[in-house]
């Protein structure tokens, strides 16, 4: 019905003044091709070059770029990293945080659930910078977390951020600390639109609250789970705050990001050309989500 | 989907309203509540030891690290106020504002022009419109990086607010373009048989009615803007110039050691969107589930 | 329609003219100055000093560019040099940060205000001059010095009854007895910040390797395949037992106030940090160099860390008031009021004196500047950024036992191949 009514619309303007709707949306096209589209563009162009920052000189290394990325070690811990990042963030943020919904809205607990649902939405308003230099001191040799440790028995004087094997965790489970709660609250948003006789109902007919949860809830939050996945996945793989706030990417490189390799490259070592050639990694693993998002969502509606 | 909803209303009918097995405690549910709470202390606790330990003295911070403070040091407060927190809260806020405006006005336009008009090559900008939603930017930030400078607005607040503009325009178009949609276009004829032109109509007629729209996509900027990291630390070096994310970096280096303090600089920081959120509370929950759902 | 379009514009426009209206244009001479302080006790300093200049030449008028920390410094200084609006007079590092901004071309040689200005120039301590001459040409005035050295307590060293060690096997010693005697972490340090690496790295390397070997391949004409470099990977990795545990965790401050606290008896810091130990510490303190490492052929008499300067612009206007500027800049009475305000350590002879000094400390420090033989450039500055990157990285591996120094030095001969590419 609203496609007759705009078509209509349209149709009736269009002798009138099109000159006028170019002017309309001029300055969004302007914007966005200068600050979005042109950039993307152009990304592709500087991967074949070697470049400094602060020198108009370029030199062509075709796709020598490309195969230093393939080869380069360091990319393969980048990714190893973020793919742990988008694992563990599915499982928190994704499949734990649908359960924590389902609880929230359930009537036994409804009576705290304001309380609670609240209260793991506050880190979600706090900066990640901010979050993330809070925990440097929970995490530090001294601080909050080893001195909770040690009441269970000795000295606890581990530095959690100065090892390699636990760096990135930290990062990973400091991003669930602060995000949990947002995608908690998208899907007690979505279960809310659920009308309750559906849940009463069922339980009539003898369903258990794990029946309840995986036929009637999980089938109707089917969409908001897509788009939760979805935006959580390529949240992991272009993370650069959380990581870089933290721990910089160290020891060593032993838990940088993508992004916050892209960053070291282009900005403490100056090489533009390679940094792009990261970049354009990170777009192609954007791309693939932006499609199977878009798939997803159609088959989610049908 | 429509037919089970129709059955269940059925059933429902026939049954009035029953005390269920929901209703009761169980060893299950009581384990269940007991992690609610565990994870109701992880969130709040780090917090108020935030709190806690940004009225300590340097020294107490060291020493006794659960401890409550032997005397509230009130002045941590107004010393990371004065130590540089107070020019980042202001550029924050100025940015902030800066970007719903620009972000607002361009959206309205395009999505105004949008709704309105058939013209050439209509679609094509509707899809590069709604299609920067798909890039982040981190994935084309060397050529961003040049491109700012060579705009000569590097290290200046224009270097935040257009790319924040940029990167917000899909969803702000999007939102407010389905919000359009939905506006009889009878308003808009009753607006042309007043004599208003096509921008008094928007101004007069679409504005005004799209309030809360515009209330929700404004929070959704917003939150963005306030918390941007990537953009201030590339873009900006100006002290003077950083917003809160960035410019908590320079408080820290420049501390050295006194975490109190930084503590204080934290918690300030941290208060405006907590702030924001208490006031505001179903309006920021809509801003940021739309958001979600359709970015 | 055309008014609201009007107003947009209007809107738009006022937001443009707020960032871009500058201050008009005035008879004064105007000098722009860059340094990188925004903060206490470096940036007040700053502000009286040109204060004080103005006062004394009401004709000229320094315009402060905002100061920036650290990276984004060398960052906007580079942009700032390749653009039109390149600063009259700014700070630099020495070494290979300076030898940058010299080959733009776009910086000022001086010799001829040197020579001119005996008086002036004579004043400034000879050591510091070097690491500011490229191609035989003076290219920045020494402003302040520091050096990169083992503070330690000396309350603990007399109780057990410990000498300054010379030698890397007097220091394990030392550490062995102090470990034996109730300090199981003699030294603390804090390498999250990768440059604290480098400080260790650039001074041992210096001890131990060949000079002419280090000299080729710090300008990337050499291979780094010296043995010298593993052993001196490996004697770095021997401390790893004597430090606080997971040093990789903390930073360089937590590592400062561990000493302070007398948690730690030693910790490699810079002279110009003695201020804040002075600030903190309840306890006897004194510093020596790093010690010469076993099989070195360094001359083990140098001290790490060079000098700061300022340079002048070869675009500036005026260059006789920008030299006027630094003159007065870097002066015996304003170089002592930076030690007074600031605990750095003035280059001018006779600025560091029992007047100006917080604590006789830091007249020792001179003391041992001036002794030293010569200076090692930081690393970091010394080579270029991507070989000095593997460097660091590679320390904080070999600290978590994730390389050995053979694959750390694959790896810097790998960043090699990369920077030479640039």
């Amino acid at each position: 019905m609203m496609m007759q009514r705009t078509t209509r619309l349209q149709g009736k303007k269009r002798q009138k003044t099109p000159w006028s709707a170019y002017l309309y949306v001029f300055p969004m096209v302007v914007l966005m091709g200068v600050f979005i589209y042109y950039p993307i563009f152009v990304n592709f162009y500087y991967t074949l070059y070697n470049f400094s920052a602060f020198s108009l000189s370029h030199t062509f290394v075709g796709l020598g770029n490309i195969r230093l990325l393939l080869s380069d070690p360091v990319i393969a811990t980048a990714l190893r990293n973020n793919i742990f990042y988008c694992l563990i963030s599915i499982g928190f943020q994704v499949l734990l945080a649908l359960g924590l919904a389902f609880i929230l809205e359930e009537p036994l607990y409804r009576r705290f659930s304001t309380v609670f649902r609240t209260t793991y939405f506050i880190p979600v308003l706090i900066s990640m910078t901010i979050v993330a230099m809070l925990f440097m001191q929970i995490l530090s040799p001294r601080g909050l977390l080893n001195s909770f440790l040690s009441l269970f028995g000795g000295k606890v004087r581990t530095g959690w951020l100065g090892r390699s094997s636990s760096a990135i965790f930290c990062a990973i489970f400091m991003s669930q600390w602060h995000s949990m709660g947002y995608t908690t609250m998208l899907f007690i948003v979505d279960i809310q639109k659920i009308p309750t006789e559906l849940l009463e109902a069922a339980e009539i007919d003898g369903a258990n609250r794990i029946q309840r949860f995986l036929k009637i809830v999980v089938p109707l939050v089917r969409e908001m789970f897509f788009v939760v996945m979805v935006t959580t996945v390529s949240g992991a793989f272009l993370v650069f705050n959380d990581v870089y706030v933290l721990t910089r990417g160290g020891p060593g490189n032993s838990s940088t990001t993508l992004a916050v390799y892209m960053y070291d490259m282009a900005f403490t070592q100056d090489r533009m050309g390679y940094a792009s050639t990261i970049a354009i990694l990170m777009f192609v693993i954007c791309v693939i989500l932006a499609l199977t998002q878009r798939r997803l969502l159609r088959t989610g509606k049908g | 989907m429509k037919k089970v909803t129709c059955s269940v209303k059925k059933k429902k009918i026939g049954f009035p309203k029953f005390n269920s097995s929901r209703n009761q405690w169980t060893l299950g549910t009581v384990i269940i509540l007991f992690f609610l709470l565990v994870y109701f202390v992880l969130v709040i606790y780090p917090l108020i030891w935030m709190i806690l330990s940004s009225l300590k003295t340097e020294r107490e911070f060291f020493r006794n690290i659960w401890g409550f403070p032997a005397e509230f040091q009130w002045e941590n407060y107004s010393k990371a106020w004065s130590m540089g927190i107070s020019d980042y809260f202001l550029n924050s806020v100025f940015v902030t504002a800066c970007t719903i405006a620009t972000t607002i006005s361009i959206a309205v336009l395009a999505a105004f022009g949008l709704v309105l008009y058939d013209f050439k090559g209509k679609n094509l900008i509707l899809l590069l419109g709604m299609g920067g939603m798909m890039f982040s930017a981190q994935v084309a930030l060397i050529p961003l990086y040049r491109v700012i400078q060579n705009l000569r607005i590097h290290d200046t607040y224009w270097a935040m607010i257009l790319p924040y503009t940029a990167f917000r325009m899909s969803i702000s178009l999007l939102l407010i373009r389905s919000y359009f949609l939905s506006i009889p276009r009878e308003m808009y004829e009753s607006g042309v048989i007043d004599g208003c032109s096509s921008l008094g109509i928007l101004y007069h007629i679409y504005l005004p009615m799209s309030k809360p729209i515009l209330l929700t996509v404004s929070i959704l900027i917003a939150y963005y803007s306030w918390n941007e990291f990537l953009f201030s630390i590339i873009f900006i070096d100006s002290r003077a110039l950083k917003t809160i994310p960035s410019g908590l970096m320079v408080f820290r280096d420049a501390l050295n050691t006194d975490y109190a303090l930084l503590f204080a600089g934290l918690t300030i920081s941290a208060l405006p969107m907590v702030l924001l959120f208490i006031l505001m509370q179903k309006q920021f929950i809509r801003g940021l589930s739309s958001g979600a759902v359709k970015g | 329609m055309k008014r609201i379009i009007a107003l947009l514009l209007a809107f738009m426009m006022v937001l443009s003219l707020t960032t871009t209206i500058t201050a008009s244009a005035e008879e004064k001479i105007k000098l722009t100055f860059f340094h990188r302080w925004p903060n206490e006790p470096k940036g007040p300093y700053m502000d009286e000093v040109i204060r004080k200049f103005e006062e004394a030449y009401p004709n000229i008028d320094i315009v402060v560019i905002d100061p920036v920390l650290n990276d984004s410094y060398k960052e906007k200084i580079r942009v700032l040099i390749g653009s039109s609006d390149i600063p009259d007079v700014f700070m630099s590092w020495s070494g290979s940060f300076g030898a940058n901004l010299v080959k733009s071309g776009r910086v000022l040689p001086l010799d001829d205000m040197i020579a001119a200005n005996p008086e002036w120039s004579g004043k400034i301590i000879d050591s510091q001059w070097g690491p500011f001459q490229y191609d035989g040409k003076q290219y920045g005035i020494p402003w302040s010095m520091d050096g990169k050295v083992f503070y330690y307590n000396k309350t603990v060293f007399v109780e057990l009854g410990l000498q300054e060690p010379d030698t890397w096997d007097e220091f394990i010693t030392v550490l062995k007895t102090l470990q034996e005697n109730g300090y199981p972490h003699p030294i603390s340090a804090g390498f999250q910040a990768e440059w604290a690496v480098s400080h260790y790295l650039g001074a041992m390397v210096q001890r131990r390797v060949d000079p002419d070997v280090v000299t080729k391949d710090y300008a990337l004409e050499g291979d780094f395949t010296d043995q010298g470099y593993v052993d001196t990977l490996n004697s770095f990795l021997e401390l790893k037992e004597y430090m606080n545990e997971d040093p990789n965790s903390v930073d360089h401050s937590f590592a400062r106030n561990l000493f302070i606290d007398g948690e730690s008896v030693l910790c490699l810091m810079q002279l110009a940090e003695i201020k804040r130990v002075e600030d903190g510490a309840d306890f006897e303190y004194s510093f020596f160099d790093m010690p010469a490492l076993p099989g070195g052929l360094g001359d083990p008499d140098e001290l790490e860390g060079a000098p700061e300067g300022m340079m002048i612009s070869a675009e500036c206007e005026h260059p006789e008031a920008a030299a006027e500027f630094v003159r007065f800049f870097i002066s015996e009475e304003n170089g002592a009021l930076m030690t007074k305000m600031t605990g750095e350590l003035s280059c001018v002879e006779g600025a560091v004196n029992p007047d100006s000094v917080s604590t006789p400390i830091q007249l020792d420090a001179v003391e041992l500047i001036k002794k030293a033989s010569g200076t090692t450039l930081w690393q970091d500055n010394a080579v270029d950024a991507t070989v000095a990157s593997a460097f660091m990285k590679g320390g904080q591996l070999l600290y978590t036992g994730d390389k050995t120094a053979e694959q750390v030095m694959e790896d810097v001969r790998a960043a090699l191949e990369l920077a030479k590419q640039k």
